[in-house]
């Protein structure tokens, strides 16, 4: 579904990812893990576009988007929700979902189907987002990437600084997208979340692949010395 | 008896105060998007105020309408003038200068000065004069106060532009994409929104409100090339003490503006009166720097 291949990008001057590959097939979870500063989160941007690639390429669906911009990579069938569970705080959250949704042909029912993903949204719908808390404002921020129906979700860190029991829900509710056969890239720093979900693991260390395998070879013991500070 | 003539003194001026008011709100209404929204600091909105004033004065002097209607012609005209001007800058120059904000600055102020000079060579130096429609002419007396018609169309005019724009921003899917955009650029852009194409619309929306109160403006004064210069300033500082791409705070800071300024004008005259105003504004600016009202969000930052 998602094909990187070599890809280069970074911050005017500074390079920040070195020739990455990264693949991630329909229904599968592929896992992105390293240390704070490796370029994870650089590396989710520049797929859905929000940083310019320096090389390689991005392949969504057999489509080279490399270079398109991030709305139509989104509108293709790309749901990303970003790091640090951002919502459009001035809009309530039933104005964040209809932003997303607007335009589809279903939208009501598109809507509906994320509240019943994520039914602790359902009694908020009215109340602004910027008052949520972050567990409630996390599942927002995944339902408002879910709710166009998209064949790839890439998560940034979905459960950081959020309380066990809603890691728990997103957790599950992870598990179903990729179950229904939506293609899922996720960058996650626990362990425990990341073993669990990945099928394939992809450690980056300083910008460069270190380390790229199916989940289920690579044991706590390693990815541990991999992920040591 | 003292107290009595004062407050009987400060009444007489509430008229005026909410007519000033009024002309701040529809010339900072438009800043409200561009400036207070987008960010652009756009030195030259006194001049789309001024196009949209001149295109008042083209309906009548130039296309002959008569003047009992030619208002009513001239308010859109004057909104998709000035809106496809704003909209053609905004693609042409300004586009390129998003996020440097000193640039931008003497970018508009350029623009500006290009605009005033335009209006020279066409419409020539001299102010000209758009005589109002009849139906405008004269006033009614409430209270011993008297309140001519035609300040009170530009208080309806403020009251249904604010309405409309409320109504947009709040209601409709594109002012929904609009507020989106404003908030978190890269979010709307990851939500499927093409944030160019809403930076042009809202750009055209306020260029279009700053050719509406041009058209106002030629109720209450000779039009000229530098006619939208004069409010650019208090145009600023209304969206600043409202409380950047607020609304309500947009509001209430033109209508608190126009009255401290017309119940200080009688003891002080025009000059003083301004000096007063801005130093009120300093102080305001001192206590609460983020203006009347800010998004509340549980965010610390």
């Amino acid at each position: 579904m998602l094909e990187v291949r070599g890809l280069c990008s970074g911050y005017g001057r500074a390079r920040v990812l070195f020739d990455v590959d990264v693949a991630v097939r329909a229904g599968q979870v592929a896992c992105v893990m390293g240390r704070n500063g490796v370029g994870k989160t650089t590396l989710l941007n520049t797929v859905m576009g929000l940083i310019p690639a320096v090389g390689g390429s991005v392949v969504f669906d057999g489509v080279d988007v490399t270079r398109a911009p991030t709305h139509v990579r989104v509108r293709s069938g790309m749901g990303y929700a970003p790091q640090g569970h951002e919502t459009f705080a001035p809009l309530t959250v039933l104005e964040n979902l209809k932003v997303a949704a607007d335009g589809l042909p279903r939208s009501g029912e598109a809507i509906e189907e994320q509240l019943e993903l994520f039914p602790r949204l359902r009694p908020l719908l009215n109340r602004r987002a910027g008052l949520l808390s972050g567990g409630q404002a996390q599942q927002l921020a995944i339902a408002r990437a879910l709710v166009a129906g998209p064949r790839l979700l890439v998560l940034d860190e979905p459960t950081e600084g959020i309380q066990p029991s809603i890691v728990a829900e997103i957790v599950e509710v992870i598990g179903q997208v990729a179950a229904r056969g939506v293609a899922v890239l996720l960058v996650e720093q626990y362990l425990d979340v990341a073993l669990g979900l990945a099928d394939t693991v992809t450690v980056l260390d300083a910008g460069r692949v270190v380390h790229s395998g199916q989940a289920a070879d690579l044991s706590r013991e390693e990815a541990a010395r991999l992920l040591a500070v | 008896m003292r107290t009595v003539d004062t407050i009987n003194q400060l009444l007489a001026q509430l008229p005026v105060g909410l007519s000033i008011g009024a002309v701040l709100l529809l010339a900072a209404l438009g800043l409200n998007f561009t400036f207070g929204q987008m960010g652009v600091i756009n030195m030259a909105h006194g001049e789309l105020i001024m196009v949209g004033a001149y295109t008042a004065f083209v309906a009548q002097a130039w296309v002959g309408l008569p003047s009992s209607y030619a208002l009513l012609v001239a308010l859109p005209a004057a909104f998709a003038v000035t809106g496809l001007l704003g909209l053609a800058l905004e693609a042409g120059l300004i586009r390129h200068f998003y996020g440097r904000p000193l640039d931008t600055l003497l970018l508009t102020f350029g623009i500006g000065l290009v605009l005033q000079q335009l209006a020279r060579d066409v419409f020539g130096a001299p102010n000209v004069s758009v005589p109002a429609p009849p139906w405008l002419a004269g006033g009614l007396t409430v209270a011993g106060m008297h309140l001519p018609y035609a300040r009170l169309f530009i208080l309806a005019l403020a009251a249904a532009c604010v309405a409309a724009t409320a109504y947009y921003l709040s209601r409709s899917r594109s002012g929904r994409r609009m507020r989106a955009v404003i908030h978190n650029r890269d979010l709307a852009a990851v939500s499927g929104i093409a944030v160019r194409r809403v930076d042009a619309a809202t750009f055209f929306l306020g260029s279009g409100l700053a050719g509406v109160a041009g058209v106002a403006l030629t109720l209450i004064g000779p039009t000229g090339p530098t006619t939208g210069t004069n409010y650019i300033v208090d145009a600023f500082l209304v969206v600043v003490v409202g409380g950047l791409g607020q609304l309500r705070g947009t509001v209430l800071a033109a209508f608190a503006l126009g009255l401290l300024n017309a119940m200080v004008e009688p003891w002080s005259g025009a000059s003083l009166a301004k000096v007063v105003v801005f130093a009120a504004i300093i102080v305001f600016l001192q206590l609460r720097p983020q203006g009347m009202f800010t998004v509340r969000t549980r965010a610390l930052t």
